[in-house]
């Protein structure tokens, strides 16, 4: 009985805890273990795994592969080993200035090569690995060249030597302290947006999240680990030179992230003590150490998709954790919206052209306030253009959309959200591996900011907009009536829930204009029943709804206002009784001549009656 | 003009990777991180069969050909084909580099090796410049490959195939092409022409294990420079990287010559990101 009571009270522990404790477990390690060459190892891999958390937050949080850390590293140590030449051996002080040294090559490299990203990041940061030698050799007198930077001085902290042992400490509660900021940056809104981002940079853009600036502060932050890094390195030798800073370092720290599951904090550690034990062990290191590297980044890449952290993760689903409540939608729960601020979306003259392809020549649409108005047109007759011109993905030719008196034309997709625009996806876009209620509540990120520094101390402010992100999502997801499934993983829902969580996920901002893009493609009848009346509540709640619809009759049962494009152009626009009734609507939409048929009317009630005849 | 000469045949070495990058894109639109480091092994190749072995010339281009080309088909098969997240291709292929870089290194040491010449050594004096056989070889030799390549992706069906794939790889394979084979056919192709061209690179560059990262990086310069997806844009962009870094060795000093490219670098990426010779696509959604 006591038994189980105690280890109910062990589960009831949040997961943080086991982490923490073996961080501060570590810290007193040299009291148990004299072992002159495991305590080196250990620190080494300590440093080492400051380095590839750093990596973690660019690759596995940002999804991009940036291998700047070693240049940043080198930083760091040449920060703390020049420092301490001029007679500042506070290591505190040699602490804060590494991190600003390597922020400094983190921004400066990351710009240019984040603004293409994927290769040209990767390439640019290694080329940046590969300055390092000749930089240092620039600067030869300060640093020693390639000779390396020798006489620096054992480190002080508050003005106090250092025995090896309190050296020893350092470095583990300093390895430990990053590692609770980086957990609680990566548990955070920030650590959402960053998994927004990397479903989609679409996405995140819709959202209002600005794709450069988060991928840039990823690979930012991953400075500081790096700077930390350099500077503990530096004063455990007392001894830095360029061939400690070189590609296969890079590599190394590559694997170790790949190893432990770059998309996650405690990997790094365990990727970082797997490389640094693993490989130190085998006499033959230096003579295989690269091949041994580069057959850990074909593995892990090919089949580790997640490294072991993934690896731990899945088991823990699989057996610890309870399965994902995924219990289909209370059909009859009530819809209440409450208000939405809903403003007047005009569209005036836009016309757009790729190459020679004229996709939209001079239309107009205007979307009120309180009203539904549709969007219809077959195929290619350019829909889809025009919403992404009015999200901000192309840019018009000529024209303005406005947003009551405001122009949006000119503007990038996450300042056109950020101005109120909110869409849908033809196919829901929804983070991968979060609860529905956190995946709504992503959509709060840029209109309540909290800065990382709050996220990661978890000042007051964070804490006061987290609790309100809560309470709006949980309003959210009551009004479209899925709150019942707030805990459950977002990615497993079925298709109509996962369109009403995106519906959530637009309102919880709150929206100006509401985009749903062929919101009722692939639903079955009582789906798309609920869905109508959710757009409906909408609606009366003052929402203006633009709606992309194949889905003849839901158009023609739902919209106040109906526009029919044809090959770029207004074909029509009027009320759905006008719509329906009018020849050309009938022979370009649905493909029916008026002169043959007599009764054209009829013939379309029979077309738009058959389930889903369109798709 | 002796320093022209010198920085045109680095130039033409890195057009040569650069082109090899290129092959790989435009069939199966991914970037093999590992390709300077095939030519580093065909350089090596070189050395062993023309100095160890004492083999014939043209025997030792046919066994880089050869050797190289199985092991680019190994590294697809294994590094490529299986990779399901094609953002994990950049690991596995940097991984790939990294075993070649190890390998070469337990294989043939960390010292520079001189590789010979099939023309010999002794420099001639061309437009007034000194310049060895194998440089103006190298020069002449990136040329006639690009012109051979913009040839055939022009009038031959492979070249056509390979174009209407790297466009949109679905509707490729509805006419009918088979774009497995053929992206495995191009990497097997770029891996032959790696091997071939490191035994000319050899005698220039030395087979030494860092030759790899050094090329993969200039390399990727001239594609950056030149824009991906173009032919003629490497042969610029790579003859620009070579002179750039030439006259910066010269009058700024050695450790300069890298800083220089990166700076070229970093100017493309932020003033003309698709390259001087590619136009830049809108975004599509």
């Amino acid at each position: 009985m006591v038994n189980r009571m105690s280890a109910d009270r062990l589960r009831s522990l949040p997961l943080w805890t086991v982490p923490l404790a073996l961080g501060v477990l570590v810290v007193f390690l040299p009291r148990f273990v004299s072992d002159f060459s495991v305590i080196r190892q250990v620190q080494l891999a300590l440093i080492l795994a400051l380095l590839v958390s750093g990596l973690n937050l660019s690759l596995g949080y940002a999804g991009e592969l940036a291998l700047g850390q070693t240049a940043m590293y080198a930083g760091g140590a040449y920060a703390a080993g020049l420092l301490s030449r001029h007679g500042h051996t506070e290591i505190l002080l040699q602490l804060l200035v590494a991190v600003a040294a390597a922020l400094v090559i983190g921004v400066v490299s990351g710009v240019p090569g984040l603004r293409l990203g994927s290769w040209s990041l990767a390439m640019t940061s290694f080329f940046l690995v590969f300055l390092v030698g000749d930089v240092l050799a620039i600067f030869n007198s300060e640093t020693g060249g390639r000779n390396g930077l020798s006489g620096i001085a054992s480190p002080t902290l508050f003005g106090g030597m250092l025995a090896p042992n309190d050296y020893f400490a350092l470095i583990a509660v300093v390895t430990l302290l990053w590692f609770v900021v980086m957990r609680n940056i990566v548990v955070s809104r920030h650590g959402n947006a960053f998994l927004v981002l990397k479903q989609s940079p679409v996405l995140a853009a819709s959202m209002g999240i600005s794709v450069f600036r988060m991928k840039l502060m990823a690979y930012a932050l991953g400075a500081v680990p790096a700077g930390l890094a350099g500077v503990l390195f530096a004063n455990l030798d007392l001894y830095v030179s360029p061939d400690q800073f070189t590609f296969s370092t890079a590599t190394t720290i590559l694997a170790a992230s790949i190893l432990g599951g770059s998309a996650s904090v405690y990997g790094a550690v365990v990727g970082a003590f797997i490389l640094q034990f693993g490989l130190n062990q085998s006499s033959d290191y230096q003579r295989y150490s690269l091949l041994v590297t580069g057959v850990f980044l074909l593995i892990g890449g090919v089949l580790l998709t997640g490294g072991l952290a993934g690896l731990a993760r899945d088991l823990s689903r699989r057996f610890v954790l309870r399965p994902a409540q995924t219990s289909a939608a209370d059909g009859s729960a009530e819809i209440r919206i409450p208000p939405v601020p809903g403003r007047v979306l005009r569209v005036e003259g836009v016309s757009k052209a790729f190459g020679g392809n004229r996709a939209l020549s001079d239309v107009d649409l205007l979307a009120h306030p309180g009203r539904i108005t549709a969007l219809i047109g077959p195929n290619g007759s350019g829909k889809t253009t025009l919403l992404n011109m009015v999200c901000g993905f192309y840019r018009t030719d000529s024209g303005a959309i406005r947003l009551d008196d405001r122009e949006l034309q000119r503007l990038g997709p996450d300042r056109v959200a950020r101005a109120g625009i909110t869409r849908t996806f033809q196919t829901p876009n929804i983070p991968a591996g979060i609860t529905v209620l956190e995946a709504v509540t992503a959509g709060r990120f840029t209109a309540h900011r909290a800065t990382v520094l709050e996220s990661a101390l978890r000042l007051p402010r964070y804490r006061r907009l987290r609790r309100e992100d809560v309470a709006e999502a949980e309003r959210v997801l009551e009004a479209v009536g899925i709150s019942n499934l707030r805990d459950s993983r977002a990615d497993s829902l079925p298709l109509g829930q996962r369109r009403l969580l995106e519906v959530a996920r637009g309102l919880i901002r709150n929206p100006a204009v509401l985009l749903l893009d062929e919101v009722a493609s692939g639903l079955d009848e009582h789906e798309v029943e609920r869905l109508a009346a959710v757009i409906r509540g909408v609606r009366d709640a003052g929402g203006t709804v633009l709606l992309v619809e194949h889905n003849f009759q839901l158009v023609l049962a739902l919209a106040d206002e109906i526009v029919a494009l044809a090959r770029g152009q207004v074909m029509a626009h009027g009320t759905p009784a006008e719509i329906e009734n009018n020849p050309r609507v009938l022979s370009e939409y649905l493909g029916i001549d008026p002169d043959e048929q007599a009764d054209g009317a009829a013939v379309l009630a029979d077309l738009v009656t058959e389930p889903g005849g369109d798709r | 003009m002796t320093l022209i000469w010198g920085g045109l045949a680095l130039g033409a070495v890195y057009a040569m990777v650069a082109v090899g990058y290129n092959i790989v894109y435009i069939a199966s639109r991914t970037f093999n991180f590992a390709h300077a480091q095939l030519m580093m092994m065909g350089a090596f190749i070189a050395y062993s069969s023309l100095v160890s072995w004492d083999l014939p010339w043209v025997l030792a281009l046919l066994l880089a050909g050869v050797v190289v080309g199985a092991i680019a088909a190994v590294e697809e098969r294994l590094a490529i084909r299986p990779v399901r997240d094609t953002h994990n291709i950049l690991v596995t292929t940097l991984g790939a580099a990294t075993i070649m870089d190890g390998a070469a290194q337990l294989i043939w040491g960390s010292q520079p090796l001189r590789v010979p010449f099939v023309a010999g050594e002794d420099a001639i004096s061309v437009l007034g410049g000194r310049v060895r056989p194998v440089e103006l070889t190298l020069i002449g030799v990136a040329i006639l490959l690009v012109l051979v390549l913009v040839l055939i992706s022009r009038r031959s069906l492979i070249g056509l195939a390979l174009l209407g794939m790297a466009e949109d790889r679905e509707a490729a394979q509805l006419r009918g092409v088979n774009v497995r084979a053929t992206a495995f056919g191009a990497f097997v192709v770029a891996g032959v022409l790696a091997g071939l061209l490191g035994v000319f690179v050899g005698p220039k560059t030395f087979a030494v294990a860092t030759l790899g990262a050094a090329l993969a990086l200039k390399g990727f310069v001239a594609l950056a420079i030149g824009g991906f997806g173009s032919m003629p844009g490497t042969l610029v962009g790579g003859l620009l990287v070579g002179l750039a870094e030439a006259y910066a060795a010269r009058y700024l000093g050695g450790e300069y010559a890298n800083l220089t490219v990166f700076v070229i670098l970093i100017a493309v990426l932020l003033i003309r990101p698709a390259g001087l010779f590619v136009r830049a696509k809108e975004r599509v959604v």
